[in-house]
């Protein structure tokens, strides 16, 4: 059994890896890259060699190609200590090819030569010249590019998926301090008096490897961490699984100590701080607050995050829908033809073919007349506004259930054991509940871990009539966005939750039906 | 001796289970030829014996007349009224008051002042083409493929690894990338609904087929030397008829709930639809006057999927041949 399991598993993470590859297809290789400047108000204003500067480096960014400048690799030169600050500034090239100096000619040839050797194209705008003077953005550039190879990107989104933060995560020229692992039983973040054990790093991305606080699961860590992509317009530089589940709403004020002794009213939650660059010099306000320039921290709000309000309307709905929707499939299949079965009936009838869309507006007036609230606030801590959302979201899946279970309950009741345990002369009702619902209910259970791990991704047309701040548009905004990082990471959470979703419904059906086993392969 | 008497109806036993007296007729048991029967006339007298289908059956007529006909007695522009700005969002009442009583304002007038009756009926036409086209096609490939897939277990390993990936890959995503490609024309969404969206049919008759293909009537066929085709076409094709009948009448109500879908969160048809009228009507919602503009295309696409799904399931009960007695 557990052999055949992780066969099944590491085939299903083989076929997530395909479908992360078709769909890094999809958007790299097939849509057009143009479309990301559809809303982009620096690029309009950009002219001539500039804009295609802007172009490549924004592609570059999306992920898109490899893109290296005649400066940077000037500027490589100067760091292997092959020219000097000085003589890199005097080898600038020239407006077209044949007004350079020899020297820079020669250097050029080496920058070409060696980008073309790595499959590099090499690309020269001559300066663009209106009237003898440099147009607008008319610079002169060198460039080399290179479409990233899928393989490369592969490996290179798979092999960063899961991280280790590490003392050499801070770049090695950068002075800040020892480098180093430091254990302290008083957390300084609870002023230091109190007794709370923590492992800081110093060179880590995170300040804080592994601490307490009064929160479950009351010891965390920040060591390892899964990265699903980085997001470029949605939520510039975050990651999805962090877009996903960071908090939302107004913020929750406590009374803070920061690291350099100010207490403070305040959001931020120093446990999260990660490394920004130079950051403390740049602003007055973290130079009083921080010591280092662990200053990224991620600032505590009242309400869910995304994922935390689309699980939470999402599981209600689920466990709503099996204790209605099991039920009433067995009612409707116990009296068949009958008037609870016709009126089932019509309802499963008026789900399949009224657009979703279009009932859910219904709902939302039928509920609206009754005074429940129809929009959702984050700030607003009435219960009474997950009613309607949860409701909607049942109701197709109620259908659904009833649908299935009487059919496959109907089936049964034409079997051979049927008949044989009526002429054993056992009543209906011990006929229909302890044999029919039973053999019926395999199928039916087979789905619920799928129901239960899929209200996680959040219901997009639910969520939208509603106005809940979920997950279920993250995928369609990150399309409309071509926030490539966003869509690949989506794509793969989705895939793994249906992979493993299927695996756990396997084994569900197997323990509740003895019948079923999967250690058997010839079965 | 006392006679014990049980009461069958206090034990629940339905009526059909009970035996039941028939009476000896000499003339009766002289005939040996079996009645006449031919499955498709079964099915359609089946099927009418319900009075109900005619109804529903009349209804489709007039849907279809309206939906394919009268768009082309009309000429719909969208934009005829467009700088007219007391034209925009009208009730019935208000439309025949401004543009005199026809059959065109019977519905009122929508954002752009076009009549709403005349939208209605030639988004209905795009709408149920793609939805029977869309069908049409998934069906067809499906149902072929899917019978290949269950019946041979070399493919059955490969098709499983092939469905775990297509169905993994989003379909908004697939969609919306076509889209972008080739313009969001008809055919395009044509395509885009038909180019994974088979697999699931697939799918689902292959595990029809292996329900079916081992029951013992197949194997002893198969002991009998018939050719596998043969075992396909006569012994489970018919078996098959009414899971088919009925998939397709889920189908169709399907693709129009997905066109709405689509064009509700904006990659939808580019021409006049009932998932654009209703996406757009939506979006018009603050605006008075709404009401009719987004309950109407609403109506009809329910109604077009109500009647089908009807149509389908009778049709479907009526094709299995254990209804035919």
């Amino acid at each position: 059994m557990a052999k055949y399991l992780i066969k099944r598993l590491l085939r299903g993470l083989a076929s997530i890896v395909v479908v992360v590859a078709i769909v890094m297809v999809l958007i790299y290789s097939l849509l057009d890259r143009q479309g990301i400047f559809a809303a982009d108000t620096t690029y309009t204003k950009l002219n001539n060699n500039a804009k295609t500067m802007y172009m490549y480096r924004q592609w570059q960014k999306y992920g898109y190609l490899d893109f290296i400048t005649y400066a940077d690799f000037l500027n490589g030169l100067v760091k292997s200590g092959e020219l000097t600050a000085e003589e890199r500034d005097s080898m600038g090239i020239g407006r077209t090819a044949s007004d350079d100096s020899p020297e820079v000619a020669a250097l050029v040839e080496r920058f070409t030569q060696e980008y073309e050797s790595q499959g590099f194209k090499v690309v020269r705008l001559k300066a663009v010249v209106a009237k003898r003077k440099l147009a607008t953005g008319g610079q002169q550039q060198l460039f080399a590019t290179r479409d990233r190879p899928l393989i490369d990107r592969l490996i290179k989104h798979f092999t960063g998926i899961i991280t280790v933060d590490n003392i050499h995560y801070v770049p090695e020229d950068r002075d800040i301090g020892e480098r180093g692992l430091t254990f302290t039983t008083h957390d300084p973040v609870y002023g230091g008096e109190q007794f709370a054990p923590a492992i800081m790093g110093n060179g880590t991305k995170h300040k804080y490897l592994l601490y307490f606080d009064h929160q479950f699961p009351f010891i965390h860590q920040n060591l390892v961490n899964v990265n699903l992509g980085l997001s470029y317009s949605i939520d510039t530089g975050v990651d999805v699984l962090q877009i996903m589940n960071v908090t939302q709403g107004s913020y929750v004020l406590s009374p803070t100590v920061f690291p350099t002794g100010l207490k403070e009213s305040s959001a931020d939650d120093l446990h999260s701080a990660t490394y920004m660059a130079d950051t403390r010099q740049s602003s007055k306000v973290l130079e009083e607050r921080f010591t280092d320039d662990y200053t990224g921290v991620v600032t505590l709000k009242g309400g869910k995050s995304k994922m935390g309000y689309s699980f939470s309307i999402g599981i209600l709905a689920t466990c709503l829908a099996y204790l209605l929707g099991v039920p009433l499939g067995i009612i409707m299949a116990r009296h068949k033809d009958g008037l609870v079965d016709k009126i089932g009936t019509f309802y499963i009838v008026f789900i399949i073919a009224v657009p979703s869309l279009s009932y859910i507006f219904l709902f939302k007036a039928i509920g609206g007349s009754f005074g429940l609230p129809t929009t959702f606030d984050v700030n607003s801590s009435n219960a009474l506004m997950y009613l309607l959302p949860i409701i909607s979201l049942a109701l197709p899946s109620i259908a659904n259930l009833m649908k299935w279970l009487r059919r496959y309950m109907v089936d049964q009741m034409n079997s051979d054991y049927v008949k044989f345990a009526r002429s054993g002369g056992l009543s209906e009702n011990e006929i229909f509940f302890k044999h029919i619902l039973k053999n019926a209910a395999i199928p039916i259970i087979h789905g619920i871990p799928g129901a239960v791990l899929f209200s996680m991704t959040g219901a997009l047309i639910t969520e939208r009539v509603y106005v809940v701040p979920g997950v279920g548009d993250l995928l369609t905004r990150a399309i409309n966005a071509h926030d490539n990082g966003v869509i690949v990471g989506v794509t793969m959470f989705y895939a793994l939750l249906s992979v493993v979703s299927i695996i756990l419904g396997d084994i569900l059906m197997s323990m509740v039906d003895p019948r079923i086993s999967f250690s058997n392969e010839s079965r | 001796m006392k006679q014990e008497t049980v009461n069958l109806k206090a034990l629940g036993v339905p009526e059909e289970e009970l035996f039941s007296l028939v009476t000896h007729s000499d003339v009766e048991s002289e005939k040996i030829t079996a009645p006449r029967y031919s499955y498709w006339q079964s099915v359609f007298r089946v099927f009418f014996k319900k009075k109900i289908n005619l109804i529903v059956l009349g209804l489709l007529a007039v849907i279809i007349l309206f939906a394919f006909v009268y768009p082309m007695l009309i000429e719909y522009d969208r934009f005829a009224n467009l700088t007219d700005a007391t034209a925009k969002h009208l009730t019935p009442t208000a439309a025949m008051a401004k543009f005199g009583s026809s059959i065109h304002w019977i519905l009122g007038a929508g954002a752009s002042g076009e009549p709403t009756f005349d939208a209605v009926w030639v988004g209905s036409k795009i709408s149920i083409s793609l939805a029977l086209t869309c069908a049409l096609i998934n069906m067809t490939i499906g149902i072929l493929l899917g019978a290949v897939w269950g019946f041979s277990k070399k493919v059955d390993v490969i098709m499983m690894e092939v469905y775990n990936i297509v169905a993994n890959v989003p379909y908004i995503l697939l969609i919306s990338v076509l889209v972008m490609i080739l313009s969001a024309s008809f055919w395009t969404m044509v395509f885009a609904l038909t180019v994974t969206g088979w697999i699931g049919v697939a799918y689902f008759i292959r595990t029809q087929v292996i329900i079916i293909r081992d029951r013992e009537y197949n194997l002893a066929s198969r002991c009998l030397g018939t050719p596998i085709t043969r075992i396909a076409l006569r012994n489970i094709l018919p078996f098959m008829t009414s899971v088919i009948v009925t998939l397709a009448a889920t189908e169709i109500p399907s693709y129009i709930s997905y066109e709405v879908f689509l064009a509700y969160i904006g990659i939808g048809l580019s021409d006049m639809s009932l998932g654009k009228l209703i996406s757009e009507a939506q979006s018009a919602m603050v605006t008075t006057g709404w009401q009719f503009e987004f309950w109407s295309p609403v109506v009809v696409a329910s109604t077009v999927a109500v009647v089908l799904y009807v149509v389908g399931q009778n049709l479907g009960d009526a094709s299995d041949p254990r209804t035919h007695m």
